[in-house]
């Protein structure tokens, strides 16, 4: 028996997690380097360029974009099966719940444009490389873009850490409410952290 | 004599399937210990509005009167609950009657559950047994597990869970929490656990426990006190496994 959906959605769930999840964080740690300044942002972009082309190139399209791309994709069909209710039921994990369809639906249209602007538009198109002044200029130059840039962010960051928590349920290792919500409270810690670093890397923009 | 107190019912009713949704207001005497079904009973008695109109009676479903049938089901102040066990005195004022609309009305709040009973047909919610004769030596069950299987035959399929459930509508195929839970309960029963992959298999079909998006909100509403997260999430787990057995033993 070969039953597509069940792959589909455990195939969505795992991308989500490792290629997806492990990219943005990965895009955390080398933005949140803007904070030791210049140098130290623009010697982490020069480190992966160090990778050889061909292989990075390979990595963006595999490891990152069709990952990315699938996860969106069947994530928008998954989003629309589901009536958000949280303001009839207001439980905290029908809240989350929602979160997680209206982070998805807002990362879907911000993605388009970022991944457009910056890795097509800036970088493969108009030949650009990507370096801290560059981002100092496009953010202080428009500090809605910065603030749209800090929202997209978080939107990514807790639809991931959230992730994690139905992760854990979707695959059946947290089973019981305990371990269910210490997971959840770990994860939204991480999420928390990760925001912390976000906003502070972003700030750093306009006080640097 | 003091004057007699009224509750207020905001009753949403519809005249047939496909017809348009409207609301009316009734006054009931209060009375203490009131519940919303004797409610609907004394507005059936005298089917007479706020405004002094007779209308047609409001009909609704109700049959044991003690949160065991399941029959009465109905959105109470925006929550899916059992009219029969909501008591006036612990409701929010006036009061807001509406039908689960995840499944068909049929008129007023009386709903078409009968999607449930299709979907306990699918996950196979049934034991086979050789034979009309006795079994002398039943198999054993441990306490435990009799235990959590006495917990999961709560279920009176009133819909609760699924009204409740953003993945259960028109907009999805979800069978809805209950019916899933119900294939953890036949596949612990020492009988029943031979059809475990037939069960299993069922729930990876589309509309199964794959379109559970993990909102919680079923355990949080079901009359029963059903642990149905937890239930589910033994069920995620057992089609993990089920799905390695498909591919590693074909």
């Amino acid at each position: 028996m070969f039953h597509v959906t069940f792959y589909l959605r455990r195939l969505h769930s795992v991308v989500g997690l490792l290629a997806v999840g492990g990219f943005l964080l990965e895009h955390v740690l080398t933005n949140a380097k803007a904070l030791g300044g210049p140098t130290v942002f623009n010697e982490a972009m020069a480190m992966m360029e160090q990778i050889p082309h061909p292989i990075f190139l390979g990595l963006e399209i595999f490891a990152v974009a069709l990952p990315l791309l699938f996860h969106a994709i069947y994530g928008i069909y998954i989003a629309l099966q589901a009536k958000n209710n949280p303001g009839q039921y207001t439980y905290l994990k029908n809240w989350q719940f929602a979160l997680q369809r209206w982070t998805a639906w807002f990362l879907v249209v911000f993605l388009i444009w970022h991944v457009f602007y910056l890795r097509i538009l800036t970088k493969a198109i108009g030949g650009t490389p990507i370096s801290y002044e560059l981002l100092h200029s496009y953010f202080t130059g428009s500090p809605l873009v910065a603030v749209i840039y800090t929202i997209g962010m978080i939107a990514a960051i807790f639809h991931f850490c959230n992730g994690i928590t139905t992760f854990t349920m979707t695959w059946g290792i947290a089973k019981g409410p305990r371990v269910q919500s210490v997971i959840n409270v770990l994860s939204m810690l991480l999420c928390l952290a990760m925001s912390l670093v976000t906003i502070a890397f972003m700030a750093g923009y306009f006080v640097m | 004599m003091a004057e007699q107190k009224k509750v207020r019912f905001i009753i949403e009713r519809q005249d047939g399937p496909n017809e348009k949704p409207y609301t009316q207001e009734f006054d009931v005497d209060y009375r203490p210990g009131l519940n919303v079904v004797a409610a609907l009973m004394e507005i059936q008695k005298n089917p007479v509005t706020v405004e002094g109109k007779k209308v047609a009676p409001v009909t609704w479903e109700c049959n044991c009167l003690e949160k065991v049938c399941g029959a009465c089901m109905m959105v109470i102040n925006g929550r899916a609950r059992q009219a029969c066990c909501s008591l006036i005195d612990k409701l929010e004022q006036p009061i807001r009657l509406q039908p689960a609309r995840t499944f068909p009305v049929i008129r007023d709040l009386l709903i078409d559950r009968s999607v449930m009973f299709e979907s306990l047909k699918r996950i196979q919610g049934w034991i086979d047994v050789d034979g009309s004769w006795e079994a002398p030596d039943a198999p054993r069950q441990d306490p435990h597990t009799a235990e959590t299987c006495y917990e999961i035959s709560h279920c009176m399929t009133c819909g609760c869970c699924l009204e409740a459930c953003p993945n259960v509508g028109p907009q999805s195929d979800f069978i809805g929490p209950a019916p899933t839970a119900q294939a953890l309960l036949f596949n612990l029963n020492p009988i029943g656990k031979y059809n475990e992959p037939n069960r299993l298999n069922a729930l990876m079909e589309k509309g199964g426990i794959t379109s559970c998006g993990n909102s919680q909100n079923c355990e949080a509403v079901c009359p029963k006190g059903i642990k149905l997260t937890q239930h589910l999430a033994q069920l995620n787990r057992d089609v993990n496994k089920q799905a390695l057995r498909n591919i590693f033993n074909h």
